[in-house]
């Protein structure tokens, strides 16, 4: 029972954060990252402003735009919520698994990227959106995602022993997966520098256009397609050695994997050739994200403990 | 339908709808930012004179984005800071001929046409950058009844805000000129009127 309560917490806390992800996107991708010109307030308020006469005489009224001061602040609330969930799901580890070190460990990990989060979401407001920071901040929030993966596995096998008893392990696989992660990192630092770099040639070349930044850029951007289509081969390899697993659950996992480096190859081709549309980029970076996150559950359903 | 499509539909849905709601949300906050651009008021017809003695007068404003500041040469607190970000933006758009800046003294009796000019030295790299002078009183009433702009107790009380034109003469946004994160966005203003011309 309390295994499953804190599984289940733990699950909350994973999906709430992929939201997270979603929103700190979509806060990226439309431009409202200086919405609320201070930090944690909103133009000196808890909740933001509805209308110019709101706003506190020292706080500059001509950077008031209602619209992006409420996407960048939702961004703040669902961080807030994550934040508790987190809360949540450590005062459950505290009072459950003193004695499991990897998971309480790992729940104490989650808070404290947490907290950090947070703090260098004031330093990215501070900055002004330099783009190394904001990357930095998307970073940290991968990072939370796969400790909360690894919670949420972790906690699901513990109930449910003997389902995960007769996997067979295989060493290959699990060696595979580890690289595999590491690659999926190299490739999501690879699109960041991208991204980093077009929104850096932006500030000091406004006049160009999408399409111009891109070529603005060195040849590495063509390192990021081609490990992607690279890993778009080491997934069918991987599904290839799960293919006789008796896990179905693994099985899944694997497919999902597959059919996600497939996705956000052809969302990537997508945004080169049409313009960088807003809408592919924001699922382009929240499916790295899942990428993440699924390989450290399947790594985890058929490891050898 | 089996347990496992069954939670494939939802999943499926859940994303499409998160989808849906993004590209509202993205719909949204381009609506504003061209909102916040809409018309204040015309500039009204006044005349002032460059460093080089000749008439600069509202009919220059004419078919150029033009971004104004009222500063003086002595000024030691933000007039520097306005003058660099101007100059910031100088080079930024150096490769647009739309785009022109326009500082206005407000202490005309001390800042001579050389005086000015040697300013102008130390922060213009390029002459789309015009300082203007003209008699004290033209100058407060243009600041204070044409731009809005409080221009009380001078030199030292001009505003430190900047004043975006487009090509018709008109006042479109103002922004705090010391304010890193307001010349960011009048950056943007900028691209998005030279877009729309």
């Amino acid at each position: 029972m309390k295994k499953k309560l804190f599984f289940q917490s733990a699950v909350t806390a994973t999906i709430l954060s992929y939201l997270l992800i979603f929103v700190g996107g979509l806060v990226r991708v439309s431009g409202s990252g200086m919405g609320c010109p201070d930090w944690p307030k909103c133009f000196g308020r808890w909740i933001p402003p509805l209308s110019v006469d709101q706003i506190p005489s020292y706080i500059d009224p001509t950077m008031f735009n209602i619209t992006l001061a409420w996407i960048e602040y939702g961004n703040r609330m669902l961080g807030v919520l994550v934040g508790i969930s987190i809360i949540v799901l450590n005062i459950l580890a505290i009072y459950y698994f003193r004695k499991h070190f990897s998971l309480l460990f790992s729940s104490l990990l989650s808070l404290v990227i947490v907290i950090a989060e947070g703090l260098l979401g004031a330093l990215v407001v501070s900055s002004v959106l330099n783009p190394f920071i904001v990357s930095l901040h998307m970073l940290l929030a991968l990072i939370l995602v796969s400790v909360l993966s690894y919670i949420c596995i972790q906690s699901f096998k513990l109930f449910n022993a003997e389902y995960f008893a007769k996997v067979e392990k295989n060493n290959i696989i699990s060696r595979s997966l580890i690289f595999f992660w590491i690659l999926i990192i190299i490739e999501i630092l690879l699109g960041t520098g991208i991204r980093t770099n077009i929104e850096l040639i932006a500030i000091d070349n406004p006049l160009l256009s999408k399409g111009e930044q891109l070529n603005a850029l060195s040849s590495y951007k063509y390192l990021h397609s081609l490990l992607g289509f690279g890993l778009l081969f080491f997934s069918i390899y991987i599904n290839y050695y799960l293919r006789n697993n008796s896990l179905l659950l693994a099985k899944q996992l694997g497919y999902f994997i597959l059919a996600m480096v497939a996705l956000q190859i052809f969302l990537g081709e997508l945004m080169v050739f049409f313009d960088l549309p807003q809408l592919t980029r924001l699922f382009h970076t929240w499916g790295s994200s899942w990428l993440v996150g699924v390989i450290i559950i399947l790594y985890n359903c058929i490891k050898n403990e | 339908m089996n347990e496992l499509n069954k939670k494939l539909f939802i999943a499926f849905l859940l994303i499409f709808s998160l989808g849906m709601t993004a590209l509202f949300v993205l719909r949204e906050a381009t609506e504003s930012k061209i909102q916040s651009l809409n018309v204040i008021s015309n500039v009204p017809n006044f005349e002032l004179t460059n460093f080089n003695g000749e008439i600069f007068s509202d009919n220059n404003l004419n078919e150029k984005i033009t971004i104004i500041s009222f500063i003086f040469t002595r000024c030691e607190g933000a007039c520097p800071i306005m003058s660099k970000n101007f100059s910031i933006l100088q080079t930024r758009f150096k490769n647009s001929d739309l785009v022109q800046f326009v500082s206005i003294t407000v202490d005309p009796e001390y800042d001579s046409d050389s005086i000015l000019k040697s300013f102008s030295n130390q922060y213009s790299n390029n002459d789309n950058w015009y300082f203007l002078r003209g008699d004290i009183l033209d100058i407060i009433t243009l600041s204070e009844n044409g731009f809005f702009l409080s221009a009380s107790l001078l030199p030292g009380g001009h505003s430190t805000r900047f004043v975006l034109v487009d090509q018709k003469k008109q006042i479109r946004k103002f922004y705090e000129g010391t304010v890193d994160a307001n010349v960011m966005e009048l950056q943007n203003d900028i691209v998005t009127l030279i877009n729309q011309s």
